[in-house]
């Protein structure tokens, strides 16, 4: 569970005047849930992601990641892959393994099993470059789970890929979740994307980056063509984009 | 046509142009030897002059300079990447040393450590240094923010983000810093010896001059030439077997 109380977030402009990049924000994530954060870009939403993942401090608040007993709890998707241009697709799945200390042998048995998992058979020995935008972003994808991290946090992880590439991913990604039972926080731009994904939608909104609503989506799951077709689904659709304006 | 059998077809046509020109026009041989005539006198300075021995100790302290140069700036590019202030503090030093002309060190290097290999390699070392130290810089400094991040996030210690990340993506750019040295680490070399030496191609050259033996002089030119086409190709190999993806992308 995340546990996020009055965090914010100020940034020192370019004339050194304060500017309120986060006011602050309440929010509760259980464990196992697959939330969305969508808003326009500057409204925080990433740098809210990047507090919940320690990559940024918040200027006030407190933030609660309960995940006992395990080392590395967040695993973390980025926009671009970030894949080690050097390292095969196998070796880039068993870095976080690798560097953790984990057998030779059982880091290799995830990383395989993970390879699967993504449909990334056949690529195990490839390089990055001989990949493709899609099967990049899956490798980093099996990369943030092969320490088989309770939290995955994702940035944008299909805001570079093509529509038809994305719409595949999603599901993929809806599948992954279903095996693993992860909490996903999952930010995105896209409204579609968000209430076609998540248990719950966080809309947020820009200058000054604050949290306008929180929505239950109660389609029902799991999701595909059919939720595509639901009346409910283009009705949040249409309620995020209102209050995204 | 691949691009061995086109260098040597135009090396050829070269050497044909050359032997051309000198039977065409009748040009003396004390001003422009035919190609022939050059290797005879190479195959000559190879039986009775030990070219040989001349060559490797210009060979040792090129690759001696080079080496010593490499590692400093290498080390030195690393150290100011992390300490900027550093770095500010002995730029101007450095770019005073880097920009004064390599022929007006040489003097003062001799004058410093004698007529032996040490001035030599110095001052190879010295042109080797600023490229090499240019490169790690560069690579050292500017890797993407998001490698860092992934560093964080994977819980990497110091020591690993710096042998896993950091210096896999400084190779790229200190090989071509290293690639831009090779050639003027062969010049260096050269112009020390011809400054005062005793042995070496530069010696050579300088001792070929004086007696107006220009198959001689052009001989050495040609060999050295050689030796930094040589280097210069010895980098690039390097460069492909370090960075794989780099070649193929």
């Amino acid at each position: 569970m995340i546990t996020i109380e009055a965090v914010s977030k100020r940034f020192a402009g370019p004339k050194g005047e304060p500017v309120d990049a986060l006011t602050p924000v309440d929010l509760t994530i259980p464990a196992g849930q697959f939330l969305s954060i969508v808003g326009p870009s500057g409204c925080g939403k990433s740098t809210l992601l990047r507090i919940i993942a320690g990559l940024e401090t918040p200027s006030d608040g407190k933030l609660t990641i309960a995940a006992t007993g395990v080392a590395r709890p967040i695993g973390f998707v980025f926009q671009e892959p970030v894949l080690l241009p050097w390292l095969s697709t196998l070796a880039n799945i068993r870095f976080p393994l690798d560097t953790g200390g984990v057998p030779r042998a059982e880091a290799d048995a995830t990383a395989h099993r993970l390879i699967k998992m993504v449909g990334l058979q056949g690529f195990e020995d490839a390089l990055p470059h001989q990949l493709s935008g899609g099967m990049r972003q899956r490798a980093a994808i099996a990369r943030a789970l092969s320490y088989d991290p309770p939290i995955l946090l994702m940035d944008e992880p299909f805001g570079a890929l093509d529509l038809l590439t994305r719409d595949r991913m999603n599901d993929e990604l809806l599948q992954i979740w279903r095996a693993t039972k992860k909490t996903i926080v999952f930010v995105t731009h896209s409204v579609e994307e968000a209430a076609y994904l998540s248990d719950r939608v966080v809309v947020m909104s820009a200058r000054p980056g604050r949290v306008r609503a929180i929505h239950d989506v109660d389609l029902p799951h799991p999701r595909g063509e059919a939720t595509k077709l639901d009346p409910r689904f283009h009705q949040f659709m249409a309620t995020f984009r209102r209050e995204l304006k | 046509m691949n691009a061995p059998i086109r260098a040597l077809l135009s090396l050829a046509g070269f050497v044909l142009l050359w032997w051309g020109a000198v039977w065409g026009f009748s040009i003396p041989a004390f001003l422009l030897p035919s190609p022939g005539a050059v290797i005879d006198r190479l195959v000559f300075l190879a039986i009775n002059a030990e070219l040989w021995r001349h060559t490797t100790t210009t060979l040792g302290q090129i690759l001696g300079g080079f080496v010593i140069g490499a590692l400093l700036g290498i080390g030195t590019g690393a150290a100011f990447a992390r300490l900027p202030r550093l770095e500010r503090l002995f730029t101007p030093v450095i770019l005073l040393v880097q920009t004064a002309p390599k022929i007006a060190i040489a003097p003062l290097l001799i004058l410093w450590l004698g007529l032996g290999p040490g001035p030599k390699i110095v001052l190879v070392a010295i042109v080797t240094f600023f490229p090499a130290m240019t490169g790690a810089l560069t690579g050292f400094r500017y890797i993407a923010k998001a490698y860092r991040d992934l560093a964080q996030i994977v819980g990497l210690t110091t020591w690993q983000r710096l042998t896993r990340i950091d210096l896999p993506f400084a190779v790229p750019p200190i090989v071509a810093g290293l690639r831009v040295a090779t050639t003027q680490a062969v010049t260096a070399a050269v112009v020390a010896e011809m400054m005062g030496a005793n042995r070496g191609l530069g010696y050579l050259l300088t001792a070929g001059q004086e007696s107006s033996d220009s198959p001689a002089v052009i001989g050495v030119i040609v060999i050295l030439s050689l030796t930094g086409w040589g280097f210069y190709e010895l980098v690039r190999f390097a460069e492909a077997k370090l960075i794989p993806w780099r070649s193929k992308a």
